[in-house]
């Protein structure tokens, strides 16, 4: 199974298994051509009038005031002071406009860039980049997705599901964070380096063989997990929030989605291409709408701050695309409970780095927030901005044997051009 | 309407004004003929509870929360989401006096039932933990001000935020409540706190969807003889997003050590819903507990005061920030929101709401 048409990402990929023959110059090659991604996930859809598109003053604008930021006449809440320092780094899209609002589709939705259409399972965004900018000889898990929170009802469920769908198990998630520790990594007592190597070389010529010769799936499924296994053995370091500098755990800490994040760099620094960060469910605000976002918009707030300059300061910001959102936002009018409720009608997101122009706002929402003004992008215009951002054709086929065809982006949708670099 | 009947008490819905936005705060006039209104606009309005015309008073510049006359005077005290408190004059219907007071939110505010002190509670909720415990307050939290100078003349500490607060009916202490159930006492002579305790009961961790802490206590009030309190809020939930803890209050004997729990709402008398008002019936053999309904029966129900026991209650259809008994007793006031409609021909349709009900 792969993808017709080479890629500029594809092409680093290829480096890098070149590099198993001539390890040095190669790989040197392939980690300085390394494209990565973070995605914050902000599961349970956040509000845009309390982040991106605050709407002060109106019925429906909430508490908050909006303040200016580094892009001469842009707005944002005031809630996010340190992120509006910095906003001349971020491109920010207000008119998002999906069709799906009720969370497990929604999050079903946004993950994986198109509507459900059964019994075929596409592949989800961590899975495609992880496939597009893994490298074949990493250590480090090509998708790892930080989730603390071990409920979170549409996300838990969503979490239990096929991740990489036709791409196979082996771009599948490597979950971790918060209590979730890296199991079984640690080399029992008495096993020598000589006698592990002894014993992975037999299991896998036997479980090769049998993969081979039976075109069992299920096989060619434990042999990744055995890789990633060895993989992880060998960086279970990198995960070890207890080894970060502690100046870096006070900047983003200490609530665990900052930790989380401070991981996220880390392992971005260290060659992952594709980290996750999420943490339950926690902007599904229908009750105590305000009382939560005075201070999840602060945390986040923080967190973006820190994530974007920490990246621009190592020179990585270039390379990394930072993805910030959720799967739909939350209605301009106020319930009952003084919440806000699901809406896919219009909301933002933002983005940053990687082949994303710095300091622009793209779309508009009229007064109240209600409707978005002009036009509006769809998940398949974000997926096809976030692969042309990273290099990966959006548009490439996919040739999967006797199934139907399928596209990275389908209808040859148009990625959002005002924001590309 | 959905009374239910009770064996010695009975109520009867009269008429419901229409606010054009959700009302967070009410105080009547002496006369019990009008009425203040703190509401979302930020406005504070004079309510003519016959008419049902309001008439502006003073605004803030984000949501108004609170709004109480100041007794033996023409003046009420209002405070607001802005961080200010703003002195009203009753006649001239102007403000006289802004004060800011916090720099996040005045969640609450009151007057002393003397007249002579005003007193707000503010803070944010900024993650502090790796759990998301609150972190501590960059300010007192807990303010009270000379009513007739404005000057302040106590600070007190706290652990943000601090939601709700209550004057004794002597006016000596001042009772404030936060987010993690924790209550401090002080005396107002001379400015020491003389109780503290925190009951677990009102707080949620979500397991469920996000990992940080919703509820706490909303409302506070003393009994008549200033020698207990009750508060109330929600129940214990996991599910931050539900709304879905118990319909709760709970009464201390704070001058005792360690602080008892005297009683709670009783086992099976309530339903599931944030509780966000208290209110005595002037008689004090009676006081009344309102907010939200989840689920159950009742958003509003008027329990006895000796016995604790459930009394009569009744679904407001609404979701009620405030409740007074008229100084006659003989009516009860609601006020709050319902859902915030869709705009209509260019308009967002009123969603604020006064209901009076008749007590007899």
């Amino acid at each position: 199974m792969f993808l017709k048409g080479l890629t500029a990402s594809g092409a680093a990929s290829i480096l890098s298994w070149s590099g198993l023959f001539t390890p040095s110059a190669f790989a040197e090659q392939a980690k300085k051509d390394q494209k990565h991604c973070i995605l914050l996930w902000l599961t349970g859809a956040p509000s845009q009038f309390e982040t991106w598109d605050p709407k002060p003053g109106r019925p429906t604008g909430g508490p908050w005031k909006s303040m200016p930021t580094k892009i001469p006449g842009v707005h944002i809440s005031e809630l996010m002071p340190k992120t509006a320092s910095i906003m001349d780094k971020l491109a920010v899209v207000r008119n998002m406009k999906t069709k799906q609002s009720e969370h497990f589709q929604g999050i079903d939705l946004l993950q994986r860039g198109a509507p459900p259409r059964p019994p075929f399972i596409r592949p989800t965004i961590g899975s495609v980049l992880a496939q597009q900018l893994g490298q074949l000889d990493s250590p480090i898990p090509n998708f790892v997705l930080f989730d603390p929170c071990p409920e979170g009802n549409e996300f838990k469920e969503f979490k239990a599901g096929n991740w990489a769908g036709w791409l196979g198990a082996e771009y599948g998630p490597v979950r971790v964070g918060g209590d979730y520790k890296i199991a079984d990594v640690t080399r029992l007592p008495g096993v020598s380096d000589a006698d592990l190597e002894a014993r992975e070389a037999l299991r896998s010529f036997f479980t090769k063989k049998y993969e081979n010769e039976r075109h069992s799936a299920a096989a060619k499924s434990q042999n990744a997990a055995f890789a990633r296994v060895k993989g992880l053995m060998s960086c279970a370091d990198l995960f070890d929030l207890e080894k970060l500098p502690a100046k870096d755990k006070e900047k983003y800490g200490p609530g665990v989605f900052g930790l989380n994040t401070l991981q996220a760099r880390h392992l971005v620094e260290n060659g992952a291409p594709f980290v996750m960060v999420s943490n339950g469910m926690p902007w599904d605000s229908h009750v105590f709408h305000n009382e939560i976002y005075q201070m999840l918009v602060p945390d986040l707030d923080k967190i973006i701050y820190h994530l974007v300059t920490d990246l621009e300061e190592r020179g990585l910001l270039d390379k990394t695309l930072v993805v910030i959102m959720g799967e739909f936002g939350r209605t301009p009018w106020i319930n009952a409970a003084r919440g806000r409720d699901h809406y896919p009608d219009a909301w933002s997101l933002a983005m940053a780095g990687c082949g994303i122009k710095r300091g622009i706002v793209v779309g508009a929402t009229d007064e109240d927030g209600v409707d978005c003004v002009d036009k509006s992008f769809n998940e398949m215009n974000l997926f096809a901005t976030i692969f042309s951002a990273l290099g990966i054709d959006p548009y490439a086929e996919y040739n999967l044997p006797n199934l139907p065809t399928f596209h990275r982006v389908e209808n040859k949708s148009e990625p959002i051009k005002e924001i590309l670099a | 309407m959905a009374d239910e009947k009770s064996n010695d008490l009975k109520t009867e819905f009269v008429k419901e004004h229409s606010i054009p936005t959700a009302v967070l705060g009410l105080d009547l006039f002496p006369d019990d003929k009008r009425a203040l209104l703190a509401c979302l606009d930020g406005g504070v309005y004079e309510l003519d509870l016959e008419s049902g015309k309001t008439t502006p008073l003073a605004k803030h510049d984000s949501y108004a929360s609170s709004v109480t006359v100041l007794p033996n005077s023409n003046h009420a005290v209002s405070g607001g989401y802005d961080g200010r408190l703003i002195w009203h004059d009753l006649s001239a219907r102007n403000a006289t006096r802004t004060v800011p007071a916090h720099k996040f939110w005045s969640w609450q505010s009151r007057t002393s039932p003397d007249g002579k002190l005003v007193a707000s509670v503010s803070g944010q909720y900024l993650c502090g933990g790796y759990k998301y415990e609150p972190a501590s307050a960059s300010e007192p939290p807990v303010k009270i001000f000379n009513a007739a100078s404005g000057e302040v003349v106590h600070q007190f500490e706290h652990i943000p935020p601090v939601q709700a607060l209550a004057f004794s009916p002597d006016s000596k202490l001042l009772a404030a409540g936060n987010l993690m159930g924790e209550t401090r006492i002080w005396d107002l002579a001379t400015g020491k706190q003389i109780s503290q305790w925190t009951t677990p009961n009102f707080t949620g961790w979500g397991i469920i969807k996000g990992h940080y802490y919703t509820g706490g206590i909303y409302a506070l009030m003393f009994t008549p003889d200033s020698q207990q309190i009750y508060a109330a809020g929600m129940g214990t939930t996991t599910d931050p997003a539900a709304g879905n803890g118990r319909q709760l209050w709970q009464r201390f004997a704070f001058t005792e050590n360690p602080v008892r729990k005297v009683s709670e709402t009783k086992d099976g008398e309530s339903g599931a819903g944030l509780m966000e008002a208290l209110a005595w019936h002037p008689s004090h053999e009676y006081f009344v507990m309102a907010g939200r309904l989840f689920q159950g029966k009742w958003n509003t129900a008027i329990f006895d005061a000796a016995t604790g026991s459930l009394k009569h209650h009744f679904d407001a259809k609404l979701r009620v920030t405030h409740a007074r008994f008229t100084n006659d007793g003989k009516r009860l006031i609601l006020a709050g929101a319902v859902g915030q409609e869709k705009k209509k021909d260019g308009k967002w349709p009123n969603f604020g709401r006064v209901k009076i009900y008749s007590v007899a």
